[in-house]
């Protein structure tokens, strides 16, 4: 797998335009085929496939196609700019200019840092986000938001994946701090504060949901009562009690106290 | 019969499309319960309740995060199925009230988790896919390398379909049993749960994901805003 560079070093292969946009289509099944052991590693391969049949044939295929079966595990969008990097990488290869242990040296350090940078601002902040904002959006009446939900977060999401691999494509490992530049930790902290606020939003929305559903209990008490369970909830969830015992617990805790106080249990 | 038959049909290639967008493919949050549920009643009707259950579960299920190797519950089965109890029982069985809207997410819930095990399961399984990419990698046959993800999609699909219709099936008959069965106390608990419980459950899920103390205290400051603003509204101004 990690033989030297066999041919002279002769004009890079390009694999044109065509087969990138492939490679593009395929990065969306990067975990199509995910597995404890080497995670990702068959979702990489199959997107690099496209661009490894436009470089090699024979042994030296085998070899291209072996190398992209290692262990990899990031980030599935931002993985996207090491698919570009790498293609580009084995171009060099292929011309004899590299040696193949570069292609999975980036991976290598490429892999984590995307990993970290992508969680942070798409699963743990965007996603929610983009959440919270559409339900609030859905209880005020606008049902075409969760149509506003998946634009906004496919905005960043379709967006990033294709800069990742065109212009880690171009630049090679030059992509990184181009993804830099866009300071996805910070915007993924002003997710957050975003996600705080509007979350205070929805508990006085639900409140005023309650207030005028079958079940008001009357004197103003909704924003009370929901204000005080959700930091019930909030405060259970951060000592790591699970959200289904939570959710079993207070339903039993709350039929148990109704069913007591109309006493004896009358109606069963 | 049969047109419940035919729903759970349509429900299970629904779910099984979505739950292919969880992980497996495109990963475009269609699958996500406040997406996913209301196209649910697009198909199935009820729309405002399947709108408060995309709402609900969303929150509930909103700390379900992909993260590296993380396998978190499958919030796509778990919304689904609930949705489905929920949407299925209008239109087969009776009216979709707060009892029942309570009794579809407590059935629907435990199956989030057996769809995590369906994930796990999933993953080891991929290691047999992992050797059929090793093996094609060896031969240099990029076709046989290219069906290795189809493999593992069709493994996904037909999980979430059949976790979803088994589900949803089984919750349907239970729902069915304990709604005809329970009595006004009861339907009144159940209702509290759905208004009170369910919401501000989600909501401490949400808040809990919140990493910044100020991001809190903006929240606290926006939900005296709004109960002010809320208050000045006459009854009734928002839907």
């Amino acid at each position: 797998m990690s033989q030297a560079p066999t041919q002279a070093a002769s004009p890079a292969p390009r694999i044109g335009r065509w087969t990138l946009w492939r490679v593009f289509w395929r990065s969306f099944f990067f975990l199509a085929a995910s597995n404890y052991e080497r995670m990702q590693n068959v979702g990489f391969a199959y997107a690099m496939a496209p661009a490894l049949g436009r470089l090699y044939q024979g042994e030296a295929l085998k070899a291209a196609m072996a190398r992209h079966l290692g262990f990899f595990n990031s980030h599935p969008y931002l993985a996207a700019a090491v698919l570009g990097a790498s293609i580009r990488l084995e171009e060099r290869v292929a011309a004899g200019e590299l040696p193949p242990e570069m292609v999975v040296g980036l991976k290598r350090v490429a892999q984590g840092p995307l990993a970290a940078i992508g969680d942070s601002f798409f699963w743990s902040s965007l996603r929610p986000f983009a959440a919270v904002w559409t339900i609030g959006g859905l209880a005020s009446g606008v049902f075409w938001a969760p149509l506003a939900f998946l634009a906004l977060y496919n905005l960043f999401h379709i967006g990033l994946r294709a800069y990742g691999l065109w212009v880690g494509y171009r630049d090679a490992e030059g992509v990184l701090p181009k993804l830099q530049q866009f300071n996805l930790v910070k915007l993924a902290d002003m997710g957050h504060f975003a996600l705080g606020a509007f979350s205070g939003v929805l508990v006085a929305l639900f409140a005023d949901q309650a207030r005028r559903s079958s079940l008001p209990l009357g004197d103003g008490i909704e924003p009370i009562l929901m204000l005080a369970l959700t930091l019930i909830f909030f405060l259970s969830i951060r000592r790591k009690m699970p959200t289904i015992g939570l959710l079993f617990g207070a339903s039993l805790a709350l039929l148990g106290y109704v069913l007591v106080l109309n006493g004896l249990f009358p109606l069963w | 019969m049969l047109a419940l038959l035919a729903d759970l049909g349509l429900l299970a290639l629904l779910g099984g499309l979505f739950g292919l967008d969880r992980r497996a493919a495109f990963q475009l949050m269609l699958s996500q319960p406040i997406v996913a549920v209301p196209a649910l009643s697009l198909v199935f009707g009820h729309r405002p309740e399947a709108v408060w259950l995309g709402c609900v579960l969303q929150l509930l299920w909103m700390s379900a995060v992909l993260y590296g190797a993380n396998t978190p519950p499958n919030e796509t089965v778990g919304a689904l199925t609930s949705a489905g109890i929920a949407l299925l029982y209008g239109r087969h069985i009776g009216p979709v009230d707060d009892a029942v809207l309570a009794l579809a997410v407590l059935l629907g819930a435990p199956t989030a988790l057996l769809g995590r095990a369906a994930d796990q399961r999933l993953d080891r399984a991929g290691l047999a896919l992992a050797a059929r990419a090793d093996a094609a990698a060896q031969a240099g046959d990029l076709r046989a390398l290219a069906r290795v993800p189809l493999a593992g999609l069709l493994r996904v699909f037909g999980s979430h379909a059949a976790l979803i219709t088994v589900g949803t099936g089984l919750g349907l008959l239970v729902a069915w049993g304990l709604r005809a069965a329970i009595g006004q106390t009861l339907t009144t608990g159940l209702a509290a749960l759905t208004r009170y419980v369910v919401p501000a459950l989600g909501l401490g899920v949400t808040l809990a994901m919140v990493r910044r103390r100020r991001g809190l205290g903006l929240g606290v400051v926006f939900f005296v805003v709004l109960l002010v603003v809320l208050g000045e509204l006459e009854p009734g101004a928002l839907p």
